[in-house]
């Protein structure tokens, strides 16, 4: 494969896994409203508890519960933003190292050595420090990536605690008399954003493979390029 | 591609290359020079990283690029410097001589701070192997920091891209022939290009004050003798900043 089309699958690659950190970030961005909504129903479930009396007690730690759930997701988002960042930074980093080594090539290609007063050596330590580049930052992007996945993981836990929070709440709900519509209001309310919590995870999930498996292929493309010369 | 040295005397000389055939060509063509004093190298305007293999396999040939201490750049234009980062890879003693207020805009081409040298607006001089050179400040032309060079032991005239022309790939020559036919090469780059006619006119002058035998552009032919005074003369009776009188 010529080095120029070499370049352009590089270039493309590098548009994949840029493509894919962006829609990753966009359905990150549609938990936002989520976790605002999940403050804004532990602050009606507050309320609802307060009017309940003493008969709200045992829903008021159901309350805490809830907003400690939005807080969760509202860092989940925020560390994982903040990861997406350095993974598009560093893929950006590696395209332009990468291209850089092409360039090394072409000029290799290129030196007359009979007629040089140059040592060969002099350019080796410039296309050596493009090496070392690709190398660190391929390190940094797998650390990065493993990061993600790190970050991700706890959202289906949390998934799974606003089933079960929910699910409290009902049993609340029931043996709250009057005061039981309001708690089953709650409920209701916080089993549909924890549906749409799963849905949103299991979307971040399938995206963040697909991410995965394009900075694969292009390591994988850049190690058979480097180590086949 | 045409290499050519424009002085090479008692250890000091100029070197220029330009007209690369093999540059792609949606790539403006550049000239790079390289100027050599008792073994020690300053190349000006080294060009953008799509020139670098090619200016760096050229330049090999008449100098251990070791040997290279500083590289000049007239202004921040991609053509001019964005190779800066593959140079510095190769050396990364490389001193970078850079109009003040570009400084932080270059270090955007991967350039660290500790190789620059900033020129101060006055302009000043760069010492090269124990040889001074001055530099001329050319500002708005078309840069908002922009300096010339000057060597008065070659008497060499470094003007960037003033007196830049925008040639066909016919043009293989490395001076200029005919000049009044070259003029309609360089009439719209200057109007286009220079925004100021205060800053030409004051330009001009700077150069008059010298006594110049070659001015050298980075694009376009080399103006040699009689055409140094021809090419100020053309530009000083040529209105610049055209591209206003397209704005409502």
């Amino acid at each position: 494969m010529s080095e120029n089309i070499f370049n352009r699958k590089m270039g493309e690659e590098y548009d994949t896994v840029f493509r894919q950190c962006v829609s990753l970030n966009t359905e990150l961005h549609k938990l936002v409203p989520l976790a605002k909504q999940m403050h804004l129903l532990s602050s009606n479930a507050v309320s609802s508890a307060a009017r309940a009396g003493t008969e709200g007690d045992a829903f008021r730690v159901l309350t805490q519960d809830i907003q400690l759930l939005g807080d969760e997701v509202s860092h989940c988002i925020s560390d994982t933003q903040k990861i997406i960042k350095e993974v598009v930074t560093l893929a950006s980093d590696l395209a332009r190292s990468f291209s850089s080594y092409i360039t090394y090539l072409d000029l290799f290609n290129r030196l007359d050595t009979e007629a040089m007063k140059t040592s060969p050596k002099y350019f080796e330590r410039g296309q050596k420090t493009v090496v070392d580049d690709i190398r660190d930052n391929n390190n940094k992007l797998s650390r990065s990536l493993g990061t993600l996945n790190t970050l991700l993981s706890p959202v289906a836990t949390l998934v799974k605690k606003g089933e079960y929070l929910a699910v409290c709440s009902s049993v609340e709900a029931a043996s709250a008399g009057e005061h039981g519509v309001s708690f089953e209001a709650v409920a209701a309310m916080l089993r549909e954003l924890v549906g749409q919590l799963g849905t949103q995870s299991a979307r971040q999930r399938s995206l963040l493979r697909d991410l995965s498996d394009a900075m694969e292929k292009q390591q994988q493309n850049q190690r058979n390029l480097m180590y086949a010369r | 591609m045409r290499v050519e040295h424009l002085f090479n005397k008692s250890s000091h000389s100029w070197t220029v290359m330009g007209r690369d055939d093999d540059r792609r060509k949606e790539v403006i063509d550049t000239n790079q020079y390289l100027i050599q004093h008792n073994g020690r190298g300053l190349l000006l305007d080294p060009g953008g990283v799509e020139s670098f293999s090619a200016v760096a396999a050229e330049f090999s040939k008449h100098i251990d690029l070791a040997d290279v201490e500083a590289v000049f750049a007239s202004h921040q234009d991609p053509d001019v410097i964005s190779s800066l980062s593959l140079w510095i890879q190769t050396n990364p003693d490389l001193l970078v001589y850079v109009p003040k207020i570009w400084v932080n805009f270059i270090t955007h081409y991967g350039v660290k701070i500790e190789n620059i040298r900033p020129i101060p607006d006055e302009g000043g001089s760069i010492t090269v192997g124990g040889h001074d050179l001055e530099v001329v400040p050319a500002h708005y032309l078309h840069s908002p920091g922009n300096f010339s060079l000057y060597d008065p032991k070659t008497k060499i005239f470094y003007s960037g891209d003033i007196g830049s022309a925008m040639l066909s790939d016919e043009y293989s020559d490395l001076f200029v022939g005919d000049f009044g036919e070259y003029t309609k090469s360089m009439e719209y780059f200057h109007r286009r290009w220079m925004p100021s006619n205060k800053a030409k006119t004051r330009w001009i002058a700077e150069v008059r004050k010298r006594d110049v035998e070659m001015l050298c552009p980075h694009h376009g032919a080399i103006f040699k003798g009689e055409d140094v005074e021809k090419f100020l003369a053309w530009f000083d009776n040529l209105d610049v900043g055209s591209a206003l009188g397209s704005v409502s």
